[in-house]
């Protein structure tokens, strides 16, 4: 996907998630768009490795600052003790109004992302995208091994909040099938 | 009686100490290159003094990493029990192994850089990068019985030396995270430390200038407890805080002042230019012999011979270069156009090209890369909070970005009119998709 496509479906999710009442730090926005791109499978081409927080992208983090640079996102502070949120900027709406059909095309795929996720906090993303990640890993795995990988892989989460995660990403899925095959 | 220790007189660090087994990296042939590798390319063409090299960066990010690891490891720096979990104790061969794999990898992390650094850096072959050559050395015949002898796995050295950015196919636990950090990481890692401090002397600008050793003193593996997490990242005392910052605001003016001087910046155009006729295929070879073998004598020799040498092939590029017969900037990013349209400078080098033809237009592009200086601050009430929540200067440093567009020297009054006139119309926005 070109860049100033790619650019505006990361604007409509975010927007999606601020209605969702999300507090759209960076962690929030790489896990959102873990989701958007594996599950609900838009094209938007970013590398995910596992690593901090469970899945993240190097080229993501890039381009929300390449997108600081130029005005299309701003970081807006929080209250003490909270990092910023990242928000759309002030070149961002006159982008959005440019591609209108790209907008229109991924606006279920990034409505149900927000909705899903939207609330979550940091430590809650972590589980489910890393239960995401662990599910494609093999996809024929059951419920119990893969919440058995998911704690293999991030130690300070328990089976059991592995095993809740699992099930939330599985159902989720499910949710996702109509929208993906539209 | 043969010495175990040696130093090594560094302009910025005073004396830099290795061990024996250290110096068997630092006499091998992959490392002994870095000394035919300059560290900004072809910035002494502008700033004279710039003439430094890869080898002594190298052997100053290893000082820096010990430092660090020394700091961040010592028991009453390590404030939080998830912490205290992942750190090697002091005793145990795990910390003595961990510290030595640390500095090896500060040492080797830029085996990997082709002629002139990063001024050729996209003359790679697809998919390929200096970190990923960096790996191949570490991994090869070439280091590989130092490795043996010394005990030490060169995977772990390649990883931490590159980290999990570009190390893609290695898991990461999070002590390795840690490390690969110390050496690599966005605020903090000790190659940025050492290149601010060590570009800026020998270029002669002071904006690279920071409190290093306070820095240091004050870093801290800190969990991310503002965010409900309990991954660990490197963090630093409230004490250090402005050291940080410091740290952050040379970052943003060396970029600004040196890294991204229009004129160091087309340099590196002309030398691209030159290597593509240069090379066999317009890429540079991925063989560690073959890598191992080119520096910037062999180029620098070749575009001698060739600016002397009218209608051979890089003629121009050679030329341009030698007698500073450069191309000339006629328009760099504002924030009035970028507001307009945050492709404008694409826009109008398209639009130069269809004009004044490809073969007299370059254009430069560059956008910060990284996420936001956001890391944990251990404050002095003991709590840890964001660096965002708490500095005011970090949530305001601008990212550092940069749009040029240059024409031969030939045309650059035509084209300055040109674009003069007709600059609106060119970056009024197309409409898209």
């Amino acid at each position: 996907m070109e860049r100033n496509k790619k650019a505006v479906v990361l604007l409509g999710l975010i927007e999606e998630l601020r209605d969702n009442l999300s507090w759209c730090g960076e962690t929030h926005i790489q896990k959102a768009t873990y989701f958007l791109q594996e599950m609900m499978q838009v094209p938007l081409g970013f590398d995910f490795i596992l690593y901090k927080h469970g899945p993240f992208s190097f080229d993501l983090a890039d381009e929300i600052t390449a997108m600081r640079a130029d005005n299309l996102l701003k970081l807006q502070p929080q209250p003490y003790p909270y990092g910023p949120s990242i928000l759309p900027g002030e070149a961002s709406k006159s982008l959005m109004k440019r591609f209108p059909k790209t907008l229109k095309k991924y606006s279920h795929h990034t409505a149900l992302v927000a909705e899903k996720l939207g609330g979550k906090k940091v430590n809650e993303l972590e589980r489910l995208a890393t239960a995401l990640y662990v599910t494609f890993e093999n996809k024929s795995s059951g419920d119990v091994q893969r919440a058995q990988r998911i704690h293999d892989l991030k130690p300070h989460v328990s089976i059991d909040e592995a095993l809740e995660a699992t099930k939330t990403v599985d159902q989720f899925t499910e949710d996702s099938r109509n929208i993906i095959a539209a | 009686m043969a010495k175990h220790f040696h130093e090594i007189r560094d302009p910025i660090h005073v004396f830099i100490r290795l061990d024996s087994d250290e110096r068997k990296v630092l006499d091998s042939r992959p490392f002994q290159r870095l000394r035919y590798i300059h560290q900004l390319g072809l910035t002494y063409l502008i700033y004279p003094g710039a003439t430094h090299r890869r080898f002594e960066h190298s052997l100053g990010v290893m000082e820096l990493a010990g430092k660090v690891y020394d700091i961040v490891t010592e028991p009453d720096n390590i404030a939080h029990e998830s912490v205290r979990k992942i750190v090697p104790k002091h005793k145990e061969y795990e910390y003595r192994y961990w510290r030595r794999v640390l500095r090896m990898a500060a040492l080797c992390h830029d085996l990997g850089h082709l002629p002139f650094s990063h001024g050729a850096e996209d003359l790679f072959p697809e998919a390929w990068d200096h970190e990923r050559l960096t790996i191949e050395i570490v991994m090869s015949d070439e280091l590989k019985p130092i490795w043996k002898e010394i005990k030490i796995q060169a995977e772990d050295v390649a990883k931490i030396a590159v980290g999990p950015k570009k190390y893609k196919d290695a898991a990461f636990d999070d002590w390795q995270a840690i490390l690969s950090e110390i050496i690599v990481g966005d605020a903090f890692g000790v190659d940025r430390m050492d290149y601010l401090l060590r570009d800026s002397h020998h270029a002669g600008v002071a904006y690279g200038r920071f409190d290093h050793y306070r820095l240091i003193d004050t870093l801290r593996i800190l969990p991310r407890e503002e965010t409900d997490s309990v991954e660990p990242v490197l963090g630093v005392e409230e004490g250090g805080l402005h050291s940080a910052e410091a740290l952050l605001m040379a970052r943003y003016f060396m970029y600004t002042q040196l890294y991204f001087h229009p004129v160091r910046r087309i340099y590196d155009i002309h030398l691209k230019d030159f290597l593509k006729s240069w090379l066999p295929n317009e890429v540079f070879p991925t063989t560690v012999e073959d890598h191992l073998r080119t520096t910037d004598n062999e180029v620098t020799a070749s575009i001698l011979e060739t600016a002397g040498n009218a209608g051979t092939a890089g003629y121009k590029s050679a030329q341009s270069i030698m007698s500073r017969k450069h191309f000339r900037r006629i328009y760099q990013r504002n924030p009035e156009d970028i507001l307009k349209n945050p492709e404008a400078a694409i826009a109008i080098f398209n639009a130069a090209c269809d004009q004044f033809s490809a073969e007299n237009v370059r254009a430069d592009r560059y956008r910060q890369k990284g996420g936001s200086p956001d890391f944990p601050v251990y404050t002095t009430d003991e709590r840890i909070i964001s660096s965002l929540a708490i500095s005011e200067v970090l949530t305001r440093l601008p990212v550092i970005a940069t749009d040029y567009v240059f024409v031969s020297p030939e045309i650059r009054g035509e084209a300055e009119k040109w674009l003069e006139q007709n600059r609106e119309a060119i970056i009024e926005p197309k409409e898209g998709e």
